[in-house]
């Protein structure tokens, strides 16, 4: 059984039809890329299965249980973390709590936890932080842990954004553009961590990037998206060599 | 010319300000515990020698808040009211808490090693005692220490609506007033003989062990009262929760206005007198503690990301519109536990009390003391009722004054004196000085 | 049907109030995405204002300097009386933005609304300061007459009141959407920083703005003062608030969807007071908008708002 089993998701905005008919399936422990030329409806894509959106058609499964039109808080707890295309860190927070804000829904010491600090809700706090911490190990930014997310330099804010999806438990994580705005000293640094969190996490990985270097040299499978349509699916040779994909993007990017 | 002027004013300001933090960078390594020794021993000399100090400097009686009533009356008692007010607090204060403060540092560092309920415990008790014998001397001051911690808890309930939750509430009014009137009828009706309720229903000596259920009776009707503005605002997004809040602070306003049974507008009188200083300390200290207890936790940190990122908050798997129900009835509750405690403290209440200027009042207080910061609201609260009332006797000018102030706390801090900062009660009692941190002894003023 | 009918005379009549405030809020709240919270106190000043300027009017005696008879002499200070004080009052609302809500611009919204709310407070209690709490009784412009129609009497000043509110909306319905200011001022009400790409200042648009809405709130005042001729300085704020309710029912920044949402609050609150007492009025009124608030959250024209009051 798929990890996660998309099928023939249709969606409308309005009269515009934004994606047609897609399929998608991922197995555990799969890299998968999602590309396109701007506007294809990638991120979309995205909202859909994660529950921003509620698809006009269609059908999405994780570990065989439906998702479709469920809350986007309920999605993520069920093992489906993300990241955004442009940042959406929380400015008045610090470092770490943005990290334990992510192990929400596994806190469990409730209302009298909150009003009287229990100490259920010290035990359960103070592991959560060690999870943080292990999390901050893991994207390397230990040291800024107390430090205001708004003072770190733009790459680390990246990595905070991904350390904070990892600390939902995903079993399966979206990555969206992860790479995006970044200096190739920071892209090589971002696809090593991404290398290390699949590695030792153990978790399936679906992302969206520009940068053809870096979905050809981490995905398994990628798919090629163009208005709203799966145009190409393969592996990352088949897609360098599909006229298809290279006639999508007007062979700009495609030079390898 | 005015440029020369405004240089000038620039280069005096500077100096001025200079000069004020070389003086209290002597103060910054006194612990809060000297402060409290400091003004307690204050507190002392103003009770045995304040009257002979007064006429000595040609004062009748020692001022009661700041001697702005006695300037006013007679500007010529200028002088005098400000030599009392060094000779009594300004001196003292700051003689003993710098002579004290190796001492104090030391007992501080020496309870360190006792749980944190204890030091908490010994420094209550302080501040209990310095208000305690501080309001003896007069009624007014009795009634302005009372009012002012009630508005601490009602400060802090809204801050967590504005301020943590980032939402704009107009219905703290409303919800002080359901709690004011649910927890007066209970008590009128329950202890009170008088011709609305007829006769006392229970014997009198229950009643202030009963007051505690009546208040949070209030309470729990006032978070109910906020399911009906919460269900409609936070089902979509945008500016509705100002809207609806509002209405409802109209509705409430008017529907007791409306019922003849709870005396319509004339309102509710007659209510014991169960609101004393250390009662309401008790639930002051109860509200501060609960309300920072949940800002601090994770399901208070989720409201900071509904605020700061609503769609990033639910893919964290924080439930948001969970976060925001739970948060607003939580204020509206404490919102309601201040309007009950009001109520027993003036003793009266009518719709009237409830509407625009209330509402004016703990907008002011909120923004003033700072948005998502306990310290703020605490500091919010008691620093605009001490102004307040020190400006009454300016009569309606003290509402020109106080709106300028706040004009321009707004064009120069937008989120107001202190905010966004954390209240950390262990740090707040630690010894001062090895590490030399930014130091939280705003609170101990 | 006469009673109806002379009950609907004055509902239309108590609504054109609240359109002509409602107008002015809505107005600020569409293009600068700002509660104007003194708003109601606006239109406090520019009752006081028409009661300043028709007194000092109607003590130059024109009548008789000119030689106009006392009728044609009335209706000149009338027509006057609106113009000057539409234009002083206008300066008042621009004084409003420059001091309490241009300094904010870049600050959280919330902050300004705090800063409105005082800049109220200070009109109010200014207004109590200078002039004392007693009330003042505006000077009687025109001689009351009763027409009758179809069987309900109606008095003239009913009639001309609700003629000048409505040609006022309509008017300012014109400006925005024709001329090359409304149309700066629709944009910012998208985007904010187009506005200047279009070479138009946008300070200048916002100042616009409050000038209009306060120019209106003004002619408010004015007939206000006509109609219930005492003026004193609290009667901005209940007046304020609901027109600012009825603002938002009517939609964002929709300037005939706000006036008649005006007109709406109006009748509301004539037909209750005929069936229930005359205290139930705001409690009714105020569960209604509730109520359509609930079911319609977007107001009668409004889109989605985009914005909200946030840090």
């Amino acid at each position: 059984m798929p990890l996660l089993e998309v099928s023939n998701m249709t969606h409308f905005f309005g009269g515009l039809r934004a994606v047609h008919a897609y399929n998608l399936e991922i197995e555990p422990g799969q890299i998968r890329g999602l590309i396109g030329p701007n506007g294809a409806g990638k991120t979309t894509i995205f909202n859909l299965i994660t529950g921003i959106y509620d698809p006009t058609e269609g059908e999405i499964l994780l570990e065989g249980k439906t998702i479709k039109g469920r809350e986007p808080n309920k999605i993520a707890s069920r093992g489906l973390g993300r990241t955004f295309q442009t940042l959406r860190l929380w400015r008045h927070m610090s470092v770490i709590d943005h990290i334990k804000l992510g192990r929400y829904s596994k806190l469990d010491y409730g209302l009298p936890g909150a009003f009287f600090s229990t100490p259920r809700r010290l035990r359960e706090e103070e592991k959560t932080t060690k999870i943080a911490m292990d999390l901050l190990e893991l994207v390397g930014l230990p040291e800024t842990a107390d430090q205001l997310v708004t003072n770190l330099p733009y790459g680390a804010q990246r990595r905070v954004e991904l350390a904070r999806a990892l600390a939902t438990e995903p079993k399966i994580l979206f990555l969206d553009e992860p790479t995006a705005g970044m200096n190739p000293e920071e892209l090589i640094d971002m696809m090593k961590i991404i290398r290390e969190v699949h590695q030792e996490l153990d978790l399936a990985i679906f992302l969206i990037e520009h940068r053809m270097k870096v979905v050809m040299d981490l995905c398994e499978l990628i798919q090629t998206l163009d208005f709203g349509e799966v145009i190409a699916e393969g592996t990352p040779d088949d897609i360098r060599n599909d006229p298809k994909v290279i006639d999508a993007y007007l062979g700009k990017e495609v030079s390898v | 010319m005015p440029k020369k002027i405004i240089s000038v004013g620039k280069k005096i300001w500077a100096t001025m300000t200079g000069w004020l933090k070389k003086f209290w960078s002597n103060f910054r390594d006194v612990p809060l515990i000297s402060w409290l020794v400091a003004f307690s021993v204050t507190v002392a000399l103003e009770i045995f020698i304040g009257q002979a100090l007064a006429r000595m400097v040609g004062l009748s009686k020692p001022p009661a808040l700041f001697g702005v009533a006695l300037v006013l009356d007679n500007p010529a008692k200028f002088l005098s009211a400000i030599i009392y007010m060094i000779l009594v607090y300004g001196l003292p204060v700051g003689v003993i808490a710098y002579l004290t403060k190796g001492v104090g540092n030391q007992i501080a560092e020496w309870l360190l090693q006792f749980p944190l309920l204890l030091t908490s415990v010994v420094h209550l008790l302080l501040i209990y005692g310095v208000m305690h014998y501080w309001t003896s001397i007069s009624d007014y001051r009795l009634l302005v220490a009372r009012l002012a911690m009630i508005s601490i808890i009602v400060t802090l309930s809204l801050n967590v609506v504005n301020g943590y939750m980032g939402e704009f509430s107009c219905s703290h009014p409303g919800f002080m007033a359901l709690g004011a009137y649910v927890s007066s009828i209970f008590t009128v009706l329950l202890f009170v003989t008088d011709n609305r309720f007829g006769d006392a229903l229970l014997p009198a000596f229950l009643g202030p062990f009963m007051f505690p259920v009546s208040l949070v009776l209030g309470g729990f009707v006032s978070a109910a009262g906020a399911l009906l503005v919460a269900i409609p605002s936070f089902r979509t997004r945008g500016d509705y929760l100002a809207i609806i809040s509002l209405a409802f602070m109209f509705i409430v306003k008017s529907l007791f206005e409306n019922l003849e049974v709870v005396g319509g507008a004339r309102g509710i009188s007659n209510q014991p007198d169960y609101a004393n200083l250390w009662t309401i300390f008790v639930w002051t200290v109860l509200a501060i503690w609960i309300i920072n207890n949940f800002v601090r936790s994770t399901m208070g940190k989720a409201l900071n990301a509904v605020r700061d990122g609503e769609l990033a908050a639910s893919a964290m798997t924080v439930n948001t519109q969970k976060t925001k129900m739970v948060a607003f009835l939580f204020a509206a509750f404490w919102a309601g536990i201040g309007g009950g405690l009001f109520a027993h403290v003036i003793r009266y209440i009518n719709p009237g009390t409830f509407g625009i200027r209330k509402l004016a009042e703990v907008l002011a207080m909120v923004y003033f003391g700072g948005l998502n910061s306990v310290t703020g609201s605490i500091v919010g609260a008691v620093g605009f009722s001490l102004i307040s009332e020190a400006l009454r006797p300016l009569d309606i000018f003290k509402w020109i004054f106080i709106p300028i102030m706040l004009i321009l706390i707004m064009i120069y801090r937008p989120t107001g004196l202190i905010a966004f900062r954390e209240f950390d009660v262990a740090q707040l009692f630690q010894p001062k000085g090895k590490k030399d941190e930014e130091g939280v002894d705003h609170a101990a003023a | 049907m006469d009673v109806f009918l002379q009950q609907l005379m004055n509902a239309l009549q108590w609504g054109s109030f609240y359109a002509l405030i409602a107008i002015g809020y809505s107005m600020v709240y569409g293009v600068l995405m700002l509660f104007n919270f003194a708003h109601g106190d606006i239109f406090m000043v520019g009752a006081y204002i028409g009661f300043f300027v028709s007194s000092g009017l109607l003590a130059l005696n024109l009548g008789s300097v000119i030689g106009l008879s006392t009728g044609v002499e009335l209706g000149l200070v009338l027509v006057l009386t609106l113009i000057i004080s539409m234009l002083l009052n206008s300066i008042v609302g621009m004084g409003v933005e420059r001091i309490g809500y241009r300094p904010l611009r870049e600050a959280p919204r919330a902050s300004a609304a705090i800063t409105g709310l005082m800049i109220g407070i200070i009109l109010e209690t200014a207004n109590l300061a200078l002039l004392g709490p007693q009330r003042r009784s505006f000077p009687e412009l025109i001689p009351t007459t009763t027409i009758t129609i179809a069987g309900a009497s109606v008095t003239n000043k009913k009639i001309l009141i609700v003629i000048v509110s409505l040609v006022l909306a309509l008017l300012v319905h014109q400006f925005v959407q024709r001329t090359k200011w409304g149309m700066a001022m629709r944009a910012m009400a998208y985007d904010y920083v187009v506005v200047p790409l279009m070479g138009i200042s946008s300070d200048r648009i916002a100042l616009m703005t409050f000038a209009i809405g306060s120019a209106l709130a003004a002619a408010a005042g004015i007939l206000f003062g006509i109609a219930y001729p005492v003026l004193d300085p609290n009667m901005g704020i209940l007046f304020g608030w609901k027109a600012f309710v009825a603002a938002i029912l009517g939609g964002r920044g929709s300037i005939l969807g706000a006036a008649l949402a005006g007109f709406l609050l109006g009748f509301i609150e004539i037909f209750v007071t005929m069936i229930f007492p005359s205290t139930m009025r705001n409690l009714i009124a105020f569960g209604i908008i509730l109520i359509i608030l609930t079911f319609r959250p977007h107001g009668f024209f409004g889109e989605p708002f985009s914005a909200q009051l946030r840090l």
